[in-house]
């Protein structure tokens, strides 16, 4: 089977566009969709200049995502004088598994020559992943907690090294996942928070000043694609799963998605076309306390008594949780 | 026709299809999408509704989880 491009052989088939491309012409169509949402969420801002340059950190764990995206933002802005490129790795002290994937964010950063940085729950919150999956004191799923705590230090350090922006490798399949479990859910609120976090464009958001706004330039790629171009590009990606995972509803949900996208191509397509539209009705509407608007909403955050972290709480999630593991 | 399979870091397998079978057919007994995994030809991924015209692929897990 010829390329639909050139007169290469085709090494896959995307059903939900019917092309088939060879190793060339589908690197240069993931890096081109990459590009493309860059430009159509307004990443990079008309303020930045050479003298002023945007600093964007770019949450690096090894996995296939994050070492997709930080080597096409590379390659895209590494000349680029407006654009900063700071790596953040995080060790969540899981034995084997981090230090593994760590090895591959440092060969990364190396031979693309950025900035990179890696910190770790023990040092900052003092508290290991492999300890916090044995004593579980709430109840809950690992990720649950390691969740909280991954996002409070990508924000915080995101924020001390003075960034812009916060670009996470969370790609087409991620994403379909997350709008499913919001829908499915019900959680209406939690589908406008996202748009205003994360989904849209930056001139459609709300202004967050309390966060360093996220992006994600690799959500129009679905995850096998994401694979297959590491594995192509020959990147050092780390491939093995992490030994606490248990989000067995998102594994549902992945098996669901999976199905219908073999039996219907561009379902995922279509459903993140559809959410992000409704997500920006949802927004809009409770957003500022609109008519049924959240009275609870951002306006009220206020300083976690104990770290001082945005919180709408007296102390914020990621202090109770570290608080409950200590006592345990 | 026959044709060994070898799903990487997991198990091999000899897996019978119809002579007009394309790739993704030969994963249908380990039940894996092809949203989740590349089929490599002598080293090389091949589009899956392709058919089959060799008597051993590899295939690549490319997404855990699930």
């Amino acid at each position: 089977m010829e390329c639909d491009k050139c007169d290469r052989d085709a090494v896959m088939h995307a059903a939900y566009a019917g092309t088939h491309l060879c190793e060339e012409h589908f690197c240069v169509s993931v890096e081109k969709r990459v590009r493309r949402r860059i430009r159509e969420d307004g990443l990079l801002s008309s303020d930045a200049t050479p003298e002023e340059p945007e600093t964007w950190v770019v949450g690096l764990s090894g996995g296939k995502d994050s070492v997709v995206l930080t080597h096409i933002l590379e390659e895209t802005f590494g000349r680029d004088p407006r654009v900063e490129l700071v790596a953040l790795s995080i060790h969540e002290g899981i034995e084997g598994y981090r230090d593994e994937s760590l090895d591959a964010c440092v060969e990364l950063a190396e031979s693309l020559g950025i900035r990179h940085e890696v910190v770790a729950y023990e040092d900052d919150l003092g508290v290991r992943m492999d300890d916090v999956a044995e004593k579980d004191p709430m109840n809950m799923a690992p990720c649950a907690y390691c969740g909280v705590f991954r996002r409070d230090l990508l924000e915080s350090y995101a924020a001390a090294f003075g960034a812009d922006k916060l670009l996470t490798g969370h790609n087409l399949d991620d994403e379909a996942q997350t709008a499913l479990m919001n829908f499915l859910e019900g959680d209406v609120k939690q589908v406008a928070k996202h748009f205003d976090a994360s989904l849209g464009g930056f001139d459609e958001r709300e202004e967050q000043s309390d966060f360093v706004p996220r992006a994600k330039p690799l959500r129009d790629v679905p995850e096998k694609e994401v694979a297959l171009y590491a594995h192509l590009r020959d990147l050092p990606a780390h491939v093995a799963e992490c030994p606490h995972a248990s989000e067995a509803y998102r594994g549902e949900i992945q098996r669901l998605l999976l199905k219908l996208e073999e039996n219907h191509p561009g379902t995922r397509h279509s459903i993140m076309a559809g959410y992000e539209e409704l997500a920006e009705l949802a927004a809009r509407r409770y957003r500022n306390g609109g008519e049924d608007g959240a009275d609870d909403g951002d306006a009220a955050l206020g300083e976690c008594e104990r770290c001082g972290s945005k919180t709408a709480r007296d102390v914020c999630r990621k202090c109770r949780l570290i608080e409950a593991v200590e006592a345990a | 026709m026959d044709v060994t399979v070898e799903v990487v870091g997991e198990e091999t397998r000899a897996v019978r299809v119809a002579d007009d079978a394309t790739y993704a057919d030969l994963l249908a007994p380990f039940d894996l999408s092809p949203h989740e995994v590349s089929v490599l030809v002598e080293g090389r991924p091949v589009p899956e509704d392709q058919p089959v015209e060799t008597d051993r692929v590899k295939v690549l897990r490319l997404i855990k989880g699930g």
